[in-house]
């Protein structure tokens, strides 16, 4: 019985080590942020963080995250409003928003890695995760909206630390 | 402490006397007196028509009867309702009522399609906002011991004028029982309407009311619903995506799997899921490896056979057939204009079937309580889906239809695009939740989606052009595919014909106005024909569906890459060419004053559309039909918008690149959007294939209600015109669909992504749709702007590289 760490709270998966963590974390765990897309990598509707890094849920195995620390949406930021959400609300990103979960998952990982990214580093960065709705011109926005917000933290915090 | 309303119970109540209202009698207007309001007590709230509730906490909710899936649709009516009611935009919420025979009867048909929502709504909800303000005031001057002509309304308050004294919304449904009846339609017709250019809601930018829970992840779809007890059930992918048998389940291996509950023969005597078989499981992950592991003979059925170039081949041979093609539209004399021709141009085209491929996989939950089925999932039409599963439950159980009690509960849709107005998800849940009697999430994998989706028709097209005298004189049109109106039962050799237009001609013949629609385009050309030939093996076969503008989607890369063609055979500039064209002329003039004599389509269209509930029979209310006023000069005028925009033949353009123009006027001749597209492309001459350097797009939808959501929806509607004219070809390969995931099957992604230039024309005529027309014109742009690139015609959607180079290598 594989032990998750999940936003930051500690469970035991009943389920086969060889299951989807993404089956684990929405129909076990009922965190139903995360969405069921291909189921083989190929939309990244379904992507988290593990120990920091974007990765899409239904391609790996609740056995082979022992340990790692998981985060899902609804841990990204105990408020909602972690820069990414934030900026994908002031730019009205979501149409029909199914995909919007992975999207911003996605774009928070790259983020936290860079967040003084190209435009092409951008479009490379967010290329694997699909949109029917085609949301692609306000993802791109926002997520140049979302680095602004996070260098203006940043920025404050160094000039709160310099200061005082 | 005051609540809002929320228990059944007092809706129902509501609602059942407003049913009264919906056949025509009265909107009524009931409070409790102040001393009825208890903490206990529900609030029945101030519910003046069954579209909003006013609560004591001066809240407002809006009844939302339109699915919500993408296009904040929630949103755009209450800002309707707001503007008129004078609320505050900070007190608005939604809600959804629950689908229901009782419901029907007073919501009427719920069902969301044809980006019709905002034009058949706004009239009536504008003036249900409008009589909820009247009240109000005249309860308010009560209030204020004021004169009701003294007082105004803004931001959920009344004041006096004079003294300014005030009191809010929420205090005076506290204090008055307001009982004010208004007839209907009298008085509803009597209500004077605020003009376009003085809204201080409709027009403005609102944040959508659903984007908040979509970034938090608390947005529930039907995936996301979760009953006690309940088993997972996942399709095992059929032999042909329609008309197999399922002879025999063997589940020996399937019964290793831990958690693997039955497998279940769906009962498909009505004709839907053919041949499906559900392995139930304890998880999702193991239903999914039983659907696998059970081994299930089957009998392939009549389809079995049938490739796309079967059919292709069988469209070719069927337009020959003069007997076989319907009048759609007939103006002038085709035949002696084109005997009269100086030159005539024959073109034949092509388009590969799509499918929706909505993110969210299709899925349906049912839940048996008492003897109701109660259904979960997200659905373009909550009473279809209804009326649907009754028909099945009916002759599945041996029951009478009024005694299967239903109740659907809609979620928000993880995308629609036409392809959530099917039902099999729901009877095969409820099916199974029969035989397991325990409530069943039934989920279609990625793979079983595509397997069993209802795409849009192949379709071939031949066309004759008619030059004289640097003109063209005359357009001929045979359009050979597959109807959808069939797998509905609708056309009248099934005994219904409520979604079916006349043809213009006198035979009157069964036309499926949606597999033709568009090609009654807006030129004015004096000697029109356009045939309509239908494949009933295709219908079937494919399960063919409404897509995105449904068949717009096609017939405008028909007919705006042939116009285009003409253009330059008369060596004439496309864009001079459409604009002499579209001269609101004739049958182009709009309406009023349109070509149309009462009692000739557009009426008899209006008659039968899907507005729920019924409207006067009265020319001067101000209608569906309205959003044509103006005609083709309004297209044309968003042709120039766009044109100027784009920089058409003024802009410098690198080697190999190229302009190419299309205008369309999406949804139905009745209610068209009027949107011009220009691509600008650039092809490499060397390997066909071709890069989008921007779109333009320049759309006049009348009034824009939300300008950054309605953008939203143009730039989202362009790119799906581009990824099915780069990225989208869906093929059936013996009687199957070939493609099973997003790697076979894959729409353009971000990289594909060019800049969008969106020019939103508020014109201030009825508001028309916006969700789907933009998607239109950006193929046949495509197209043309690689024929003004490297002189290269495709004739065929979608453009492959491969057709671009064999192009390119026949011109050298």
């Amino acid at each position: 019985m594989p032990n998750l760490t999940i936003n930051g709270q500690s469970y035991f998966a009943d389920a086969p080590p060889d299951t989807p963590l993404l089956w684990v974390i929405r129909e076990d765990l009922r965190l139903t942020g995360t969405k069921y897309g291909c189921g083989v990598g190929l939309c990244g509707s379904c992507t988290v963080h593990i120990d920091g890094h974007a990765v899409r849920s239904c391609a790996v195995t609740v056995g082979s995250v022992e340990g790692a620390l998981i985060t899902t949406i609804e841990g990204l930021s105990p408020t909602g409003l972690h820069p990414v959400q934030q900026a994908w609300i002031e730019h009205q990103v979501p149409q029909c928003g199914y995909c919007q979960s992975g999207q911003i998952m996605q774009a928070a990982a790259l983020l936290s890695q860079n967040s003084n990214l190209s435009e092409q580093q951008i479009v490379d960065g967010m290329n694997g995760n699909l949109c029917r709705c085609a949301t692609y011109s306000r993802i791109v926005g926002a997520v140049r909206r979302a680095a602004e917000i996070m260098n203006r933290a940043a920025e404050i915090t160094h000039e709160g630390a310099s200061h005082g | 402490m005051v609540r809002s309303t929320g228990s059944a119970t007092t809706r129902r109540e509501f609602l059942i006397r407003s049913a009264a209202t919906a056949a025509g009698a009265f909107l009524s207007i009931g409070l409790p007196a102040l001393g009825s309001i208890a903490a206990a007590q529900p609030m029945a709230g101030f519910t003046p028509s069954i579209w909003f509730t006013l609560t004591p906490d001066g809240k407002v909710t809006m009844h939302i009867v339109k699915a919500e899936m993408g296009q904040h649709i929630g949103t755009a009516l209450a800002q309707i309702i707001a503007e008129e009611l004078e609320v505050k935009w900070e007190d608005v919420r939604l809600d959804s009522p629950l689908e229901s025979v009782e419901n029907f009867a007073i919501y009427g048909l719920a069902y969301t399609v044809n980006s019709g929502s905002v034009t058949t709504e706004f009239d009536r909800l504008s003036r249900a906002g409008a009589a909820g303000r009247i009240a109000l005031i005249e309860a308010g001057a009560q209030v204020l011991g004021a004169k009701e002509s003294d007082c105004t309304a803004s931001n959920s308050r009344v004041t006096e004028s004079v003294s300014g004294r005030s009191v809010s919304y929420g205090e005076i449904i506290q204090k008055v029982k307001i009982d004010r009846k208004f007839a209907y339609p009298e008085d509803f017709k009597t209500i004077k309407l605020k003009a376009s250019g003085t809204y201080n809601i409709v027009g403005k930018s609102m944040p959508a009311l659903d984007i908040p829970t979509k970034v938090t992840g608390q947005a529930k779809y039907g995936i996301d619903v979760f009953l006690p007890n309940m088993v997972y059930g996942a399709v095992v992918i059929p032999r042909t995506r329609y008309g197999s048998r399922v002879v025999s389940i063997d589940d020996s291996e399937a019964r290793n799997i831990p958690g693997f509950v039955r497998a279940v023969k769906v009962d498909d005597s009505i004709g839907k899921c053919t041949g499906w078989v559900v392995a139930l499981a304890e998880r999702f992950p193991a239903a999914v490896k039983a659907a696998q592991a059970l081994k299930v003979q089957v009998d392939p059925g009549p389809y079995a056979g049938i490739d796309t170039s079967v059919l292709f081949e069988e469209y070719s041979q069927t337009i020959k057939n003069d007997a076989a093609g319907a009048n759609w539209v007939l103006e002038g004399d085709i035949d002696k204009s084109l005997a009269g021709a100086e030159k005539v141009l024959e073109i034949e085209y092509t388009t590969d079937m799509v499918c929706h491929a909505t993110m969210e996989p299709l899925n349906a939950t049912v839940h048996v309580v008492d003897g109701a089925w109660h259904v979960y999932t997200g659905t373009q039409s909550t009473s279809f889906a209804r009326m649907t599963l009754t028909a099945y439950l009916s002759k599945v159980l041996g029951q009478k239809p009024e005694e299967i009690k239903i109740y659907v509960h809609e979620s928000v849709l993880g995308g629609g695009f036409g392809g959530k107005q099917d039902y099999d998800e729901i009877l095969a849940a409820a099916y199974c939740a029969k035989e397991v009697g325990r409530p069943v999430k039934l989920i279609q994998t990625r793979e079983s989606t595509f397997a069993t989706s209802f795409p849009r028709t192949p379709t071939y097209h031949k066309l004759k052009a008619g030059l004289k005298n640097g003109q063209l004189v005359a357009m001929d049109h045979d359009i050979c595919c597959g109807w959808m109106g069939p797998r509905f039962s609708v056309g009248k050799k099934y005994g219904t014909d409520w979604l079916q237009l006349d043809s213009w001609d006198a035979k009157k013949e069964d036309i499926d106005q949606w597999s033709i629609g568009g090609s009654d385009h807006w030129y004015d050309i004096e000697n029109r024909r356009v045939r309509a030939f239908d494949s009933d093996r295709t219908t079937w076969a494919v399960q063919a569906s409404a897509l995105r503008t449904v068949s717009n989607s096609y017939n405008m890369f028909v007919v705006e890459s042939f116009m285009d063609e003409v253009a330059h055979a008369l060596n004439r500039d496309p864009l001079e060419f459409r604009l002499a064209l579209l001269n609101g002329k004739g049958s182009a003039r709009g309406i009023p004053n349109a070509g149309y004599e009462p009692g000739t389509p557009s009426d008899y269209y209006m008659d039968r559309l899907w507005i729920s509930l019924p409207w006067p029979n009265d020319n001067s209310w101000p209608m569906y039909q309205s959003t044509t006023v103006g005609g083709a000069l309004r297209l044309a005028n968003c042709l120039r918008v766009a044109a100027g925009r784009a920089g058409w033949r003024a802009k410098k353009l690198s080697p190999n690149t190229g302009m190419g123009i299309a205008v369309s006027s999406a949804e139905e001749r009745q209610s068209p959007t009027w949107v011009a597209g220009i691509a600008e492309v650039t092809v490499d001459p060397q390997a066909g294939t071709y890069k989008i350097n921007r779109l333009t797009i320049a759309m006049d939808p009348g009034t824009v209600i939300n300008p950054l959501n309605a953008k939203s929806q143009i730039q989202g509607a362009a790119l799906w015109g581009l990824s099915q004219v780069m990225a989208e070809r869906l093929t059936l390969k013996a009687g199957a669909f070939e493609q099973s995931n997003f790697h076979d099957y894959s729409p353009i992604r971000l990289a594909d992504v060019p800049p969008i230039d969106v020019e939103l024309i508020d014109s201030g005529h009825h508001p028309s749709g916006v969700g789907e027309p933009a998607s239109t014109v950006v193929a046949p742009a495509v197209a043309n702007a690689i024929y003004d690139a490297v002189g290269v015609r495709v004739r065929h959607m979608p453009i492959t590289a491969e057709a671009v180079l064999a192009g390119l290598r026949k011109k050298t």
